[in-house]
C-alpha cells in the first residue's frame, strides 16, 4: 500500500479543502485532526512555516499550505483545522480550511498527472481523483515532506 | 235747567245727536217721579235697564237733579250697571220754576285705547310679518278684536273670558302678563302679551286689558332646529369620544403588540444562539468521527468495523450541522416577517395617535360650537 512517493495504490483518502478546492491525502499518512491551537512562531523561517505547536507534549511544526502553494491569503475561518500528518516518523501539521470526509476510492478513479505537466511545477500533487462530478487533487505526502524538510 | 216748553225741541235735537256721538249715547226724559217717559238710544250703545216706564230710585242722580234743581254730571262705576257710564241729568222746570222732571244723557265711558282700537288695530295688525291678533277685554269679556290676513283667532266680541285667558291674570295682578302657548292650542306656537288698562281718572282701578297674540312659528322652528342641531352635535360629540376611546385602545394594543414583537425577535435570537451551539457540537462530533476513521484506518483490518462506526458518526454530525442553516433560515424568516409586522404596527400606532388627536380636535370644536 505504501510503496514510495509516486504510489497511487490507495483506498482511503482524507478529504480537506483549501480555498474551495478539494484535496485528498492517503489516510495512512494522517494521524489526527485538531482545532488550531496557539502557534509558537520560530524566527528566520520561510513564510509558509507558521511555527510549532505543543500537541500533548510533542512539538510539531505547522505549515501553511496556502502560503506554500502561493494562494491568495484568506481570513482564518470558523472551520479551519490542523491536520496532523505522520510522514514516515516525522509529524507535521498542515492548516486546512475544513476537513470534510473520509472517502474510499478505486484505483480506476484516479488519474495521474502526466510527467510533462508534473514537471512544470512542484511535485506536491501527483494525481486527481474523480468522484461523480468532484475532482479531488491528490497530495503527495512524501514529496511534501521531501520539499519542505529535505530540500531545504 | 230746561224749560218744559223747550222739551220738544230738545227731543228733536236728541234724535239726531244720539248716533252722532262717538261711542253712542242714550237720551232720556223723566217725570217728577223719576219714571222714564221718553227715550232715544243710539245704534251703537243702548241699555235695556233704561226703557220707557222704568222708574229709577231716590238715590239716582236724576232724583238728586230734580230735588236739587241743578244739572249734575256723574261718572257711574261699572258696579252699578255693568258698564262704565257718564251720566248727565238736567232738571226740567215749568213756568212757575218747579222741577217737574229731568232730561238725561247717558254715555258709555270708553278707555282711550279701546276708543282708538278700531283706528289703530287694523293698521298694526298688518305690521307683523307672521300676522297678529289684537284684542281688548273689559273685566269679563272680549269687547274688541282684530285679526290679520295671515293669522286670526276664533274669539269674538262678547265672548266671555275663560280661566285660561291671561287677561284674567293681568286683571288680578294689575301687571303686564305674557304666556307662550305651544302649537297644541292654536295650531302654531304663539306668544300672548296682555296689558292692563286703567281708569283714566283713577290709576288704581283696572277697567280692562289690551292683548296681542303673536305667532312664533319661525322663532320656534329656529329654536327647534337649533335644539336638533345641538342634539346632533351632542351625538356626534359622543360618537367621536367613543372613537377617541377606541383609538387610544388601539394605541395601547399596538404598543402591546410592539412589545410582543420585540419579544419574538429576542426569542429568535436565542434560537440562533442555541443553533450555534448545535453547530459547535456537530463540528466537534465530525472531528471525532474523522479522527476515529483515521484511527480505524491505521489499525488496518482490525479497525474496519470501527471505521464503519466512525463514518456513521461523521454522517450524523453532517446531518445535525445541516439543520443549523435551516434553523437559521427559519429564524431569519421569522425575524423578517416580525419586522414587517413591527413596521406595520408602528405605522398603525402612528395612525392611531393621529386619529386620537384628530378626534380630540373635532370634539373640542363641537364643544365650542355648542357653547
Amino acid at each position: 500500500m505504501r510503496e514510495g512517493g509516486k504510489s497511487v495504490d490507495i483506498n482511503q483518502l482524507i478529504v480537506f479543502t483549501l480555498e474551495e478546492q478539494e484535496y485528498g491525502i492517503d489516510i495512512s499518512y494522517t494521524k489526527e485532526i485538531v482545532r488550531i491551537p496557539s502557534i509558537t512562531k520560530i524566527p528566520d523561517m520561510p513564510a509558509f512555516m507558521e511555527g510549532v505547536i505543543n500537541l500533548r507534549g510533542k512539538v510539531i511544526p505547522v505549515i501553511n499550505l496556502k502560503k506554500k502553494f502561493a494562494f491568495a491569503q484568506s481570513e482564518k475561518g470558523m472551520d479551519d483545522r490542523l491536520l496532523i500528518l505522520d510522514l514516515e516518523g516525522i509529524n507535521l501539521g498542515i492548516i486546512v480550511d475544513d476537513v470534510s470526509e473520509v472517502v474510499k476510492i478505486n484505483e480506476q478513479a484516479i488519474e495521474k498527472l502526466s510527467k510533462e505537466i508534473a514537471t512544470i511545477g512542484g511535485n506536491s500533487v501527483n494525481g486527481i481523483a474523480k468522484i461523480d462530478q468532484r475532482l479531488i487533487l491528490l497530495l503527495n505526502a512524501l514529496e511534501l515532506k521531501h520539499e519542505i524538510l529535505i530540500l531545504r | 235747567m230746561v224749560n218744559v216748553n223747550d222739551l220738544s225741541t230738545l227731543k228733536i235735537l236728541a234724535e239726531v245727536q244720539a248716533n252722532l256721538i262717538s261711542g253712542g249715547s242714550i237720551f232720556l226724559c223723566f217725570d217728577g217721579d223719576t219714571t222714564i217717559t221718553w227715550k232715544k238710544a243710539s245704534d251703537a250703545f243702548d241699555m235695556d235697564i233704561f226703557s220707557v216706564g222704568s222708574k229709577l230710585g231716590n238715590d239716582s242722580i236724576v232724583h238728586r237733579a230734580i230735588v236739587e234743581k241743578r244739572t249734575l254730571t256723574v261718572k257711574v262705576p261699572r258696579s252699578l250697571y255693568g258698564t262704565r257710564l257718564m251720566t248727565v241729568a238736567i232738571p226740567i222746570v215749568n213756568e212757575e220754576g218747579d222741577a217737574v222732571g229731568a232730561f238725561s244723557i247717558v254715555f258709555p265711558r270708553l278707555h282711550p285705547v279701546a276708543a282708538a282700537f278700531d283706528n289703530f288695530a287694523p293698521i298694526l295688525a298688518e305690521m307683523f310679518s307672521e300676522g297678529v291678533f289684537l284684542y281688548i277685554t273689559d273685566l269679563q269679556k272680549f269687547i274688541h278684536r282684530q285679526g290679520s290676513k295671515t293669522f286670526d283667532l276664533p274669539e269674538q266680541v262678547g265672548d266671555e273670558l275663560k280661566e285660561s285667558d291671561i287677561a284674567l291674570n293681568s286683571i288680578k295682578t294689575k301687571k303686564m302678563s305674557f304666556k307662550e302657548v305651544d302649537a297644541s292650542v292654536h295650531g302654531i306656537p304663539v306668544l300672548i302679551v296682555n296689558y292692563p288698562l286703567f281708569d283714566e281718572d283713577n290709576k288704581d282701578e283696572i277697567v280692562g286689558t289690551f292683548g296681542i297674540v303673536i305667532p312664533k312659528k319661525t322663532a320656534t322652528q329656529l329654536r327647534n332646529m337649533s335644539r336638533n342641531l345641538d342634539n346632533g352635535l351632542s351625538g356626534i360629540s359622543s360618537a367621536i369620544e367613543q372613537l377617541a376611546a377606541s383609538a387610544s385602545q388601539i394605541h395601547a394594543n399596538e404598543q402591546e403588540l410592539n412589545k410582543d414583537i420585540k419579544g419574538i425577535i429576542s426569542l429568535s435570537d436565542e434560537i440562533i444562539e442555541v443553533s450555534v451551539f448545535i453547530k459547535e457540537i456537530a463540528d466537534e462530533t465530525k472531528m471525532l468521527g474523522l479522527n476515529a476513521a483515521i484511527e480505524a484506518a491505521r489499525a488496518g483490518d482490525a479497525g474496519r468495523g470501527f471505521g464503519v462506526v466512525a463514518e456513521e458518526i461523521r454522517k450524523l454530525s453532517e446531518q445535525s450541522k445541516s439543520t443549523v442553516p435551516k434553523i437559521k433560515k427559519l429564524t431569519d424568516g421569522i425575524k423578517t416577517n416580525v419586522t414587517i409586522v413591527s413596521e406595520k404596527s408602528g405605522s398603525s400606532l402612528h395612525a392611531s395617535q393621529e386619529q386620537a388627536a384628530a378626534s380630540e380636535e373635532i370634539t373640542t370644536s363641537i364643544c365650542l360650537s355648542k357653547s
